[in-house]
Order: structure tokens, then C-alpha cells, then sequence
């Protein structure tokens, strides 16, 4: 009995333990969601219109989860090179708000900020590495 | 010789006093000296710094402390030695209007018993202040603790830290900016309607405006004042630590009070002692003078 109590205990402890390794802070997430973002803007398998659409879903998304992160006061406790990083790329981290801002479409602004552009695409030559 | 005059003494209840005499001599080196081995293994106070005690808002956070020290045995033994103290000062004011009246050898007990009784009364009040001074030194300590954890909370902070709530806030007044614009481009223009998030935050936020502004207008909330002015946790400790440290000042003046006290009851015992040898010095005089008076055998060496 006081066997079988020690093992329930024992999982129940480990199970706890794996809750609080598997909660993501709002930056984590905000990242992730971010990521499938640009990938589905990005992705040549995709036709043009369910492109659109999976944009329009993982920006509503987005704009949420922006807003979650800029509301979360945790985050100033956490002085991690995540939070750090963030706090100094804000046109990278609040994707649709900096683009909104801007007054670009998500894509275009995001190219811009790593540094492609129209212009360097354009002039851009063919040749091995 | 001395035999005659211990028993005069036992007579006349001076015995007692000669063998207290010792004692006063020592009370006159000083007072604390016998007390502070008394409060060697005496009651004790020891709080923690809790994290429910550092969020305490300032004016919550003394009387928390204060409880903290009620509950404790050293705030108990302070009780009682200051009971013990009114009891002993009625007793050596009730001896003193008793010594007025009385006459004689009474007189003399009851100056003996009143000496006996300050000395006891400069002990008692000697092992009070050492305790009140315990309570104090670790109300200092506890205060400068806790001073030093509001300090690492709010004011001290590396430079990445504060670049980093540069940062943040730089981040948040550019956020605000635009939040009307994105509402506007993505919610209002298309058919996609508002978030459950934006809904429901905005429930929320109203619920906990009201919520705060109610905390902020209560009494209970009101923040500590110093000489009418609103003054923050650093400063609200700081006085705390000065008020703990003044009081200390003052029950140090109060150790050499007692030391001159002490003295006084040693010269009194003295005083008493030399007295009533006086006496008895000038009984043998008389005595031996009228049988052996040197005049008179003058009459022997003149013819």
C-alpha cells in the first residue's frame, strides 16, 4: 500500500515537473507562431489563395500574441538574450504591428528588415558560393 | 574585638548589609555586567524575512513586525521584567515612607532592606533594558535587511536590465501608437471580426481599472508619511532604522542613569555601614575613657 502511495506520488511529482517545463512564456510562443508565418508566406507549395488565407489566420494570431507579449510584465523581469533580442529588433518581433506602421504588407516589410528588397533582388546574380 | 562586634551587629540587623556590601561594591563597577550573562540563555526574537513580508505595503510592514515581535518570548520576558520593575518601585517607595516614620534600630533595618531592594531594582531595570535593547538591536538589523532587499528590488540594476526596460518602454509607446491602425486596417476594413483575446481583454482591463483605482483611494492603501509628506519603502525603512537606532541611543543614556544609581546605593550602604561603626566606635570610647580616662591618673605621676 504505502508502496503503490509512494509511486502515485513519485508520477504525480514528475507530471507536475513536466507541466511546468512544457509552459511556454508569451515570447515563445509569439516566435513560433511568427515562424509558421513566414513560412507559409514563403512556402512554393501552396497556391496563391490558400496562401492568403493561412496569412490572414496566422496574423490575426499574431497580432494577438504581439499584444501579449508588449502586455506582459514578467518580461521585464526576464533579462534573458531572448527578451533582450527582442526588445532591440521591434520591427522583427511585432511583425504586423511594424508593418502596419509602416504601411507594408507583412512579407514585404519582413524581407526589408533581413535585407532583401526589390531592388537588391533585381541586381542579384546567378553564380556558385 | 570583632567577635563583639559581629554580634552587636546581628543585633541590630546590620549583618545582612555587611554581607550585601560586596555586591554593592560590584553594582558600583558597573550594572550590566551580572545582567548581560543572566540574558546569556534568555527568551529571544528572531524574525524572518519572508517574501509575504518584503510585498507588504510600508504602513502593513511595521505593524507586521510588531506582531511578530508580540508573539515572541523576548516580548513576553520584556512584559513581565517591566512588572516585575512597578512591583519592586512600589516596594522601595512604600520602605522609603516607612523609613521616614520608623526610629532607631527599625530605622536602620528598614534602611537595609531598602538598599536591598533598590539594588534589586537597579538589577531588574539592568536585565530590562538589556532585553529592550536585544529587541531593538534585532529590529535594526531586520529593518537594514529588508531596506537592502527594497534597494535590489527597485533602485540598484545592472545596465543590461535598464536597457532592457528602455527598451520595453520605447517598444510600448511605439505599440500604442498602432494599435488603433492594425484594429483598424485588419478587423474594421475586412470581414475577420475581434479576437476572443481582444474581447476579453478589454473586459478585463476596464474590471481591473476600477478594480485599482478602488485599492488606490482605500485607507487601508494609504502610503507612509513622514512629517505630512508621502515618502517611498526606502525612505519609509530608513526612518524606521533612525527611530530603532535613537531609541538604542537613548537606552544607552539610561545604562549610565543606573550606573550612577548603582553608585548612589553603594555610598548609601557606605554610608549606613560607617555610620552605625561610628557609633559603635563611640560607645567603647565613652566606655573606656570613663573607666581609663588618662586624666585621671595624671594624679598618679603628680604628688
Amino acid at each position: 500500500m504505502l508502496h503503490k502511495i509512494i509511486k502515485t506520488t513519485a508520477l504525480s511529482g514528475a507530471l507536475l515537473f513536466s507541466i511546468s517545463i512544457a509552459q511556454a512564456g508569451s515570447l515563445e510562443n509569439l516566435e513560433r507562431e511568427r515562424a509558421i508565418a513566414i513560412e507559409t508566406m514563403l512556402s512554393p507549395s501552396l497556391k496563391a489563395e490558400e496562401r492568403l488565407d493561412r496569412a490572414m489566420i496566422s496574423k490575426r494570431r499574431l497580432v494577438d500574441l504581439e499584444r501579449m507579449v508588449i502586455r506582459d510584465k514578467k518580461l521585464a523581469q526576464n533579462n534573458t538574450p531572448i527578451v533582450r533580442t527582442a526588445f532591440e529588433n521591434y520591427n522583427l518581433t511585432f511583425l504586423v504591428h511594424a508593418s502596419t506602421e509602416a504601411n507594408k504588407t507583412l512579407l514585404d516589410h519582413w524581407l526589408e528588415e533581413i535585407g532583401v528588397s526589390t531592388h537588391s533582388l533585381g541586381t542579384a546574380r546567378i553564380g556558385r558560393r | 574585638m570583632i567577635d563583639k562586634n559581629v554580634s552587636l551587629w546581628r543585633d541590630r540587623g546590620i549583618l545582612p548589609l555587611v554581607q550585601v556590601l560586596p555586591l554593592l561594591a560590584i553594582l558600583m563597577t558597573g550594572v550590566a555586567m551580572p545582567t548581560s550573562n543572566a540574558i546569556a540563555a534568555s527568551p529571544n526574537w528572531s524574525p524572518k524575512i519572508s517574501e509575504r513580508l518584503i510585498k507588504l505595503p510600508s504602513v502593513h510592514l511595521k505593524r507586521a513586525i510588531d506582531s511578530d515581535f508580540k508573539d515572541s518570548t523576548l516580548a513576553n520576558a520584556i512584559g513581565d521584567t517591566a512588572d516585575e520593575v512597578s512591583a519592586k518601585t512600589k516596594t522601595v517607595s512604600e520602605l522609603k515612607e516607612a523609613m521616614e516614620r520608623a526610629e532607631g534600630s527599625l530605622a536602620t533595618e528598614l534602611r537595609h532592606q531598602a538598599l536591598v531592594e533598590k539594588q534589586n531594582l537597579i538589577k531588574l531595570m539592568g536585565t530590562r533594558q538589556d532585553l529592550k535593547k536585544k529587541h531593538l538591536k534585532t529590529k535594526v538589523r531586520l529593518y537594514k535587511r529588508l531596506l537592502r532587499k527594497a534597494n535590489n528590488k527597485t533602485g540598484v540594476q545592472n545596465a543590461s536590465s535598464a536597457e532592457l526596460k528602455e527598451n520595453q518602454a520605447k517598444a510600448r509607446n511605439r505599440f500604442k501608437r498602432t494599435l488603433t491602425d492594425v484594429d483598424m486596417k485588419l478587423f474594421r476594413s475586412s470581414t475577420t471580426t475581434e479576437s476572443k483575446y481582444s474581447k476579453d481583454y478589454i473586459k478585463n482591463s476596464s474590471a481591473i481599472d476600477r478594480l485599482a483605482s478602488a485599492i488606490n483611494s482605500h485607507p487601508m492603501n494609504s502610503l507612509p508619511e513622514i512629517d505630512g509628506r508621502v515618502v517611498g519603502k526606502a525612505d519609509f525603512l530608513r526612518q524606521l532604522v533612525a527611530g530603532a537606532e535613537s531609541e538604542l541611543a537613548i537606552l544607552n543614556q539610561e545604562e549610565s542613569i543606573l550606573g550612577y544609581m548603582a553608585k548612589l546605593v553603594a555610598l548609601d550602604a557606605m554610608a549606613l555601614s560607617e555610620g552605625l561603626d561610628a557609633e559603635n566606635f563611640n560607645e567603647e570610647i565613652e566606655g573606656d575613657e570613663s573607666r581609663t580616662g588618662a586624666s585621671d591618673k595624671i594624679d598618679l605621676f603628680v604628688s
